[in-house]
């Protein structure tokens, strides 16, 4: 209808009055601008941790904590604690061998799944992608994770278990 | 009347175009070497390696303010009226 009549504008170019080499011009103009920002913004973001590394650093763990006592673990096998900070960790002691405990952090230092000790293989696995620890140092095997898992030391006194702060941190 | 601008524009009307991939390019540039750093930074950090957040936050503002700085050379909008 509106076409039969020419002396009208039609309603697409009052909706956008710009030429289209304007609209491209702008847009671009936008978009370089917009990069700008985003770089401001990265550079902010990467401030950040360094504020965080600064002024929080972690805690280390402090004293003993009590885990279980020793005779709810049998040998080969692991049961999962989790100690309360300013964050919870979860963790797993698997009782290697007679008098032989470990500790480990429950988290994949590669994206963050449960890993479990596996008796057969005397490993630990972590069953996201094929991820393999040693379960003696937590040093990583085979798969993805870059670091090995963060370990606590394990010590007993009267049947029971507990758990410290390791001396160095990835004690081997 | 035009002036000399007005005729370097008509003569060259790719020239501005050229220009604004070209800021664009490094402006992509910038920003992807930004990502790379604050990753490199984020899985680092887990580490608690303060040196290498450190660098990589100089290295990333750096960055960002060249990206600053180039966006001064975006051409102007495009002006319809060149008559005076
Ligand atoms: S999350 Fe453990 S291997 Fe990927």
């Amino acid at each position: 209808m509106e076409q039969k009549n020419p002396e009208k504008i039609p309603n697409w170019k009052s909706d956008f009055p710009i030429s289209t080499e304007k609209a491209t011009h702008i847009s671009r103009r936008e978009f370089a601008k917009f990069l700008g920002l985003l770089s401001g913004v990265l550079a902010l973001s990467n401030g950040a941790i360094v504020i965080k590394a600064l002024a929080f650093p972690s805690k280390p763990l402090e004293g003993d904590h009590f885990v279980c006592n020793e005779d709810e673990v049998p040998v080969g096998k692991m049961i999962q604690f989790e100690i309360q900070g300013d964050m919870v960790i979860p963790y797993i002691l698997i009782h290697l061998q007679e008098n032989e405990w470990r500790a480990f952090e429950q988290k994949c230092t590669h994206l963050a799944c449960a890993v479990r000790y596996r008796e057969e293989e005397q490993k630990i696995e972590c069953p996201c992608h094929n991820g393999w620890f040693s379960a003696d140092t937590g040093e990583v095997l085979q798969g993805p994770p870059p670091r090995p898992l963060p370990q606590l030391e394990v010590v007993r006194k009267e049947g029971k278990v507990y758990v410290r702060q390791a001396e160095e941190p990835y004690a081997t | 009347m035009s002036d000399f601008r007005a005729s370097q524009n008509k003569a060259h009307p790719n020239k501005t175009s050229t220009i604004m991939t070209g800021i664009i390019l490094l402006l992509i540039l910038f920003v992807s070497m930004q990502i790379w750093f604050l990753f490199g930074a984020l899985n680092n950090a887990l580490e608690e390696n303060l040196y290498f957040a450190l660098t990589t936050f100089i290295g990333s503002l750096l960055l960002a303010l060249a990206s600053f700085w180039l966006l001064r050379y975006l051409p102007d909008p495009i002006r319809t009226v060149w008559k005076k």
